[in-house]
């Protein structure tokens, strides 16, 4: 039997109804849903050993602090990383940018320098280095898509130049599901400048396996929620010898090494960038979604999101009156964002809510893509473990007479 | 009409609906009725913020009244909001600022009327009472 034949069993979630339909929920690229462990894991920390990590000479803290610390580990094994101490809690992925962005200008950059980004990203991948550009008079530019919805190459060449101090593009797109080829991009940049390479993995880690030693990448960052995991947890990877240069941009309890009321040291990596109580339930809940991936294995989970993104293309393209915004490439994820001549997004979205079907409306975080290409909003449908063929076919029963009823 | 006598009429209608896609498919006849809406209005001045889709609302002032034009670029929340202004429409300031009916307590419109943080309708509401507020106080 295959992993995924009873696997919405695993998720206490689909036993609801919506709208007196079963519940069709395709909108995990926003969230995921929750496997039982996950919320057991939780549970068990706030039933039978919860206590403040770090701190505490007694069993439930001892307790506690391992269950946090190991979930290190995982994630390192995980991505590949070369050693636990890169792995740094944060609340979310966008908190991950926001530490980057600050701490990187910080340190490294100087006016003039510049910023490469691609027109695809999320937002979280462009306000941060919009805020510090301003702070510290840094130059954004954004690397061309082509009309494929993949990453123009030959603009890439020409914008990157030892001026390029940092390049932070995403690893799956949100909008299109573009899997860019980070291994090729990575060499163009090396071969060009000596700028630092940040991957938005917080679409691509739910769902393909990431080894960052074999990507050659300085950063990765993602999310939790997004992978089975709880929300307010989310991880950065950083190279050590990167981590242990970088400064705190955040102050507090938990960071620090000695403190006098005029001046502080640090903690070493990872606790400099982890002020404050961490969000450790939170990360023990990661932990037991990563056991959950790890059990079906990542290869599986990404045949998976093939196997439906194939299906959705065969059902979704030629439909008439039904744009898709899907990249031809030959990878890629499942995520299809859509827009119908003459109707709203919203109003797809709201009619599809009354069939039980969740998909998401608006622009996606990614405003100034749906501005470049003219469209106000799209509705989206992405496919994750628990989806099946029948969800999409539910979908689009769904979505054909939504069409027919808003006319 | 008095406002509360008009919302209880349209909480009558809907109610006859026994589906959220039922009361939708009303909604979105009020909207394909409503067709006055000037075009050279649809601009920012008079949209409402914190729409998914694009929502427009013009009040103008007759007799000592006060009466709503309404547009959206969405068909259910055009019908939601052609709904809203025809129970404000045709009373004074001061009835307007008076009623303290709760659209969201008497209308069960499912998610588009639930009170979510970024709520549209919210915002169409407080519009309409922002703008008697200021007639009654003028």
């Amino acid at each position: 039997m295959s992993e995924f034949e009873n696997i919405k069993k695993d998720f206490p979630i689909f036993e609801r109804e919506v709208n007196s339909k079963k519940l069709t929920y395709l909108d995990s690229g926003a969230t995921s849903q929750k496997p039982q462990s996950v919320i057991d894991a939780m549970n068990n920390v706030y039933t039978n050993t919860n206590a403040n990590v770090h701190r505490g000479t007694y069993v439930l803290s001892a307790e506690t602090t391992q269950l946090y610390e190991s979930v290190r580990s995982k994630c390192k094994n995980f991505l590949n990383a070369y050693h636990s101490d890169e792995i740094i809690f944060t609340k979310g992925a966008t908190e991950g940018f926001n530490l980057l962005a600050n701490s990187i200008s910080k340190k490294f950059l100087q006016p003039g320098d510049e910023i490469l980004l691609t027109e695809i990203e999320h937002h979280a991948n462009i306000i941060p280095w919009q805020m510090v550009a301003k702070q510290y008079k840094l130059v954004i530019k954004y690397i061309t898509i082509n009309k494929n919805f993949s990453i123009d190459l030959d603009d890439l060449k020409q914008k990157i130049s030892s001026k390029t101090k940092v390049v932070s593009i995403t690893g799956e797109s949100n909008l299109s599901g573009l899997l860019p080829d980070v291994k090729l991009i990575r060499s163009i940049v090396k071969e060009n400048s000596d700028a630092l390479f940040i991957l938005d993995g917080a679409q691509l880690v739910p769902h393909r396996k990431v080894d960052v030693q074999e990507l050659g990448i300085d950063f990765i960052i993602f999310s939790g929620h997004k992978l089975l995991g709880p929300t307010g947890i989310g991880v950065v990877w950083g190279r050590l010898d990167l981590l242990n240069e970088l400064e705190p941009v955040s102050g507090g309890g938990d960071m620090i090494e000695e403190v006098y009321y005029d001046r502080a040291t640090w903690a070493a990596v990872p606790h400099k960038f982890e002020a404050g109580t961490p969000p450790y339930v939170e990360a023990i809940g990661l932990g037991a979604a990563i056991d959950y991936l790890e059990n079906i294995t990542m290869e599986k989970v990404s045949q998976h999101s093939d196997m439906l993104r194939k299906y959705a293309q065969d059902i979704f393209y030629d439909l008439d009156r039904v744009n898709v915004i899907h990249t031809n490439e030959k990878f890629a994820g499942c995520t299809f964002s859509m827009h119908i001549d003459e109707i709203h997004a919203a109003d797809i979205s709201l009619m599809l809510d009354t069939y039980g079907v969740a998909v998401r409306a608006g622009h996606h975080c990614v405003q100034p893509f749906h501005r470049k290409l003219g469209i106000d909003a799209t509705f989206r449908a992405t496919g994750y473990i628990y989806n099946d063929k029948n969800d999409l076919d539910v979908f689009k029963d769904a979505l054909m007479s939504s069409i027919e009823m808003l006319g | 009409m008095a406002i509360n006598e008009k919302v209880q009429e349209y909480k009558k209608i809907l109610d006859l609906f026994p589906n959220a896609q039922e009361k939708y498919q009303y909604l979105i006849e009020q909207a394909k009725d409503n067709t006055n809406f000037p075009e050279e209005l649809r601009n920012d001045i008079f949209k409402v913020s914190g729409c998914q889709s694009k929502v427009w609302l013009i009040p103008q002032e007759k007799d000592e009244k006060v009466f709503f034009m309404s547009d959206s670029d969405a068909l259910i929340a055009k019908g939601l909001v052609t709904l809203i202004a025809s129970i404000y429409s045709d009373e004074t300031p001061e009835d307007i600022v008076n009623s303290n009916i709760d659209l969201m307590e008497e209308f069960e419109l499912g998610v588009i009327l639930s009170p979510a943080r970024r709520n549209g309708a919210f915002n169409m509401l407080k519009m309409i009472k922002d703008y008697a507020n200021k007639l009654k106080n003028t």
